[in-house]
């Protein structure tokens, strides 16, 4: 088990708090320049925070507080991370073998154990063949897969990734993504996973953690963070794209601008007339080509079509509020939409999600 | 032909290089971390660079002289032009050593160490070798440079026969007498040297670049 508990302000700020089991594998989300990295780095000790811990299996790698300064931080070398970088970060001079070699120079004995064991691991990556290959006559991919074999040649605690897939091609982080959930299966350690891209955080973790400027906003697992992200910083960074504003009182929403009401499932913990922000995920949204006692009738805008994928942009009647609605593009011809034709949206009021309005220094907001 | 200053100057040459080597991998990779003082260390390094030899060889002079920093007269003699060899040459042996040591990619190094190597290791198996280009270079040109130093060796040294009297102050003492024929013969040979070590440093670069790019295909 891996716990992270960091706290910094500077050089880059920092609030991450976050548990990672064996054999899970949790993504750290968020914009450039989040701190997403920053994270990563501390944790195999190539960066250190102010204050916090860092602790793996019960050994504590990394402790600092603001009495005693720092008391414990183990060298990269002593944390047994496998850091896998974003541009692969290959020894440029040594072949695929032996750069996986490295990795066992100080806990294997003599050259041909450690090339036997470095060949297996490259056949394991099915990369065998290009043993004897120098980096810059290997491929993104191949490169990629030789890093990873060099990551876990040492047998690490824990698995760090950072980009891992940004800088090769769609097919070939597809056999990249396969590599990865079959290594997943065999190596029960914590593996965690930073991207910027929430599709790939999706496809791949089992919890994600939303980072912005250095704090870490939510924890959850991907269903649950975008059905309900926790305020509307999390539901803007996980691309929600409707989002909306409204009071709830006791278990009614009204849209704010209009006399729409919405019954919606709460916890109870909103006090009445409290302004609100709502979203409302994509399968809570229905188009019609009839209207309803409870449908809003709207007029379709624009019609972006991405491949198989449209995106419907409609504007509604009720107070003018602007939809975005995602769709196949057989299911928009079966609907007959087209841009300036009228149509009904049904909204599933018990998929809509609120969230308090916080201003944007309240410190609740930090917490995961 | 002065074959005594010959084989001063290649004896010169070759100690200059075997001592002056390590100690420019050794400050060109301390170089990478000092802090504020890097600027300062870095300027007195390249100070021969811009001093005229005159200048240095005076200061070498007074500081060699009487019975110098290691308790003996150091001055007129092979040990005192073997100093300021070393002292002139100290930028052509960092500063290419210190560019190579720059120009490693920081994630390189951080790859090793997450890879569980210790910083000696590092040094070793991995900036040693990617440095490789830089120290040859160094290498060379603390060679040729010391084969054809004249100023600061004749301040220092003087142009004692077999102990001070290298290639370039023979050329220099037979031109005075009027031996062209001596002096140009020399001459010739310094040309060839010089021209011979800096052909097989970019003959093993050239090398190293078609092999470089036989790779990439």
């Amino acid at each position: 088990m891996l716990k992270i508990k960091l706290s910094q302000v500077t050089p880059n700020p920092l609030q991450l708090s976050l548990e990672c089991a064996p054999g899970e594998l949790h993504a750290l989300v968020g914009p450039s320049g989040s701190g997403k990295t920053t994270a990563l780095r501390t944790i195999a000790g190539l960066n250190n925070a102010n204050t916090g811990s860092i602790e793996c299996n019960g050994e504590l790698w990394f402790e600092a507080n603001e009495i005693n300064g720092l008391t414990t931080s183990l060298s990269p070398a002593e944390r047994s991370c496998g850091f896998l970088f974003q541009q692969y970060a290959l020894f440029p001079h040594l072949s695929a073998l032996e750069n996986v070699c490295i990795a066992l120079y100080n806990s294997v004995a003599g050259i041909a154990e450690r090339q036997a064991q470095a060949k297996q691991w490259l056949n394991r990556m099915g990369i065998g063949e290009l043993a004897h290959r120098m980096p810059n006559q290997l491929s993104g991919g191949q490169q990629q897969r030789v890093a990873l074999a060099r990551a876990l040649a040492r047998s690490p605690k824990i698995l760090l990734l950072d980009e891992p897939f940004s800088a090769v091609d769609a097919p070939t982080r597809q056999g990249l993504y396969k590599t990865l959930a079959e290594l997943r299966k065999d190596f029960n350690i914590p593996i965690l996973l930073v991207t910027h891209d929430l599709r790939e955080a999706d496809l791949l973790a089992d919890r994600i953690t939303v980072i912005d400027q250095g704090v870490g906003l939510q924890t959850a697992p991907p269903q649950v963070l975008f059905q309900r992200p926790r305020n509307s910083r999390v539901a803007e960074l996980v691309g929600i794209n409707n989002k909306f504003k409204g009071v709830f009182t006791a278990g009614k929403l009204t849209w704010e601008g209009c006399n729409q009401v919405f019954e919606v499932i709460d916890k109870g913990k909103i006090p009445p007339n409290t302004p609100v922000a709502w979203v409302i995920p994509a399968d809570g949204l229905s188009l019609h080509n009839k209207s309803s006692q409870t449908s809003i009738e709207g007029y379709v805008e624009q019609i972006s079509t991405l491949g198989q994928i449209a995106v419907i942009q409609l504007l509604l009647n009720n107070a003018r509020h602007t939809l975005t609605w995602e769709a196949s593009v057989a299911e928009v011809m079966r609907l007959e939409l087209e841009v300036g034709k009228n149509t009904h949206v049904q909204i599933d009021g018990s998929k809509i999600h609120i969230m308090p309005l916080r201003p944007i220094n309240d410190p609740r907001r930090f917490i995961s | 032909m002065d074959m005594a200053a010959i084989l001063l100057s290649l004896k010169l040459a070759l100690w200059t290089l075997v001592l002056i080597l390590p100690f420019g991998i050794w400050v060109a990779h301390r170089l990478q971390k000092a802090g504020k003082s890097k600027s300062w260390i870095e300027a007195g390094l390249a100070l021969p660079l811009v001093l005229p030899p005159t200048v240095l060889g005076y200061y070498l002079l007074v500081g060699l002289g009487g019975k110098s920093f290691l308790g003996i007269p150091l001055v007129f003699s092979f040990t005192g032009i073997l100093i300021a060899s070393l002292i002139v040459n100290l930028p052509f042996a960092i500063q290419p050593i210190q560019r190579a040591f720059e120009a490693i990619n920081p994630e390189i190094i951080e790859a090793a160490q997450v890879s569980g190597l210790s910083n000696w290791q590092i040094f070793r198996l991995i900036e040693l070798p990617l440095a490789w280009r830089g120290i040859t270079s160094a290498a060379v040109l603390t060679f040729a440079h010391t084969l054809g130093e004249f100023g600061v060796i004749l301040m220092v040294g003087g142009a004692i026969p077999g102990e001070t009297k290298t290639v370039s102050i023979a050329i220099y003492d037979k031109v005075q007498s009027f031996d062209t024929a001596g002096a140009g013969l020399l001459s010739l040979i310094l040309l060839g040297t010089s021209l011979i070590a800096i052909a097989i440093s970019y003959g093993v670069f050239g090398r190293q670049a078609s092999r470089n790019q036989e790779r990439g295909s």
